[in-house]
């Protein structure tokens, strides 16, 4: 059964509980599109946006999620942005499924659309929250930022790690406690170890198992 | 403003370590931005100009450093970031200046062994296990150092990586087990 919205409403008039399920993340939501409408002029989130846990957007920089997002209910810790200058941006996607994500963001952060993430980090220069720090010539390329992109119809495995210069093509998947870092990775393909310099092509395994 | 409830907060701090707790030595100039605690009755030295901080977004984690034993010691050397990060020691770490840690952990022994018991580790000594740090590292985020390791001076750890080996001077460090890394064009 697909997931429009004439299915739900049938959905909702059979069975109570299911609507209440799926009423209070929806006003919670709307909660959020209003605070940061009002409040925080750089953040824009599309309408319906479902919230079922902590959701934290912290930063000068700007935010974009897309229509139909979800910060689902059965998850550690909620969605956390942070971005940590005027030049920042974060772009998200429609119909993402946003687990406890945690984006840390120096200069371009771009996610596509489909995108399902478990507890994982998308980082962008090696060290952030430097404020503090004097720069010193040797640690000079720690500080530079790379722009991540990371396509359509990907899932990001738990405790994996984006950092920065890293390309994700359209319908990968990254493996559970995985370290991507300046690597580009071709469409369809399986992205595991630490550090992941290699991928594995979905097809052929796909064929193996069924020959196996 | 925030500046100077940090500096006010890090007197404070140093006063109670010196009324109340005499295992405990740190210099002057200390800053705390978020919550630090020390615990165990071992030796804990840190040096001057130290900064203590949270990561942005997340307000779960805190600074911790902690001894096991009366004769375990933790030296922290002068100008060191510390942005909440976990310390853990049973015999010896030692740190030289310069240090900037963010999220990271360091531990000193196995807490357990092998064996079906899960009985304390049989091997381990001071020389064995003792983890020294040079001057000038950095260690990114998430990231883990494990027992018995010496790492020299002006190394970069890169975010999620677990280190179980010595490391020379001057490299460019990462993965699970950590191993050098081809410089990048």
């Amino acid at each position: 059964m697909e997931h429009t919205f004439i299915n739900i409403l049938k959905r909702c008039i059979i069975d109570p509980a299911y609507l209440l399920n799926r009423l209070a993340p929806f006003l919670r939501g709307t909660f959020c599109i209003i605070y940061y409408r009002t409040f925080k002029r750089n953040v824009k989130i599309g309408f319906p946006f479902m919230v079922g846990a902590k959701i934290r957007i912290i930063g000068p920089g700007k935010v974009y999620i897309g229509k139909r997002c979800a910060v689902l209910e059965n998850v550690f810790k909620g969605l956390t942005i942070v971005t940590f200058s005027k030049d920042s941006t974060v772009i998200i996607g429609n119909k993402c499924a946003l687990g406890g994500i945690t984006i840390r963001c120096h200069s371009k952060i771009i996610l596509g659309d489909r995108v399902m993430t478990a507890v994982s980090l998308i980082q962008d220069a090696f060290f952030t929250d430097l404020d503090k720090d004097i720069k010193r010539p040797i640690r000079s390329f720690a500080y530079e930022a790379k722009p991540v992109y990371i396509g359509n119809n990907v899932w990001l495995g738990a405790d994996s790690l984006v950092l920065g210069g890293s390309v994700v093509s359209n319908d990968c998947v990254v493996g559970a406690g995985s370290v991507c870092f300046n690597v580009e990775f071709k469409e369809y393909s399986l992205i595991i170890g630490n550090p992941a310099c290699k991928s594995l092509p979905i097809d052929k395994l796909l064929r193996l198992k069924g020959v196996l | 403003m925030r500046n100077f409830i940090a500096i006010l907060r890090g007197r404070l701090f140093i006063l109670k370590c010196r009324c109340f707790k005499k295992n405990i030595q740190i210099g002057k100039g200390l800053r705390i931005y978020k919550k630090l605690s020390l615990t165990g009755s071992g030796k804990i030295s840190i040096g001057e100009n130290c900064i203590i901080d949270g990561t942005k977004g997340d307000s779960s984690q805190h600074v911790c450093i902690g001894t096991l034993w009366p004769e375990a010691i933790v030296h922290i050397g002068n100008n060191a970031k510390l942005y909440s990060s976990r310390i853990l020691a049973k015999f010896e770490v030692i740190i030289g200046d310069d240090l900037l840690m963010q999220e990271a952990g360091i531990m000193d022994t196995d807490f357990h062994s092998i064996d079906r018991d899960r009985n304390k580790p049989a091997d381990e000594n001071k020389d064995n296990c003792q983890v020294k740090i040079g001057t000038n590292v950095c260690i990114g985020a998430r990231s883990f150092i494990t027992k018995g390791v010496n790492i020299g001076d002006n190394v970069i750890i890169i975010p999620g990586s677990i280190v179980t080996m010595s490391i020379k001077a001057g490299g460019r460090v990462g993965g699970n087990p950590a191993k050098i890394l081809n410089p990048v064009p």
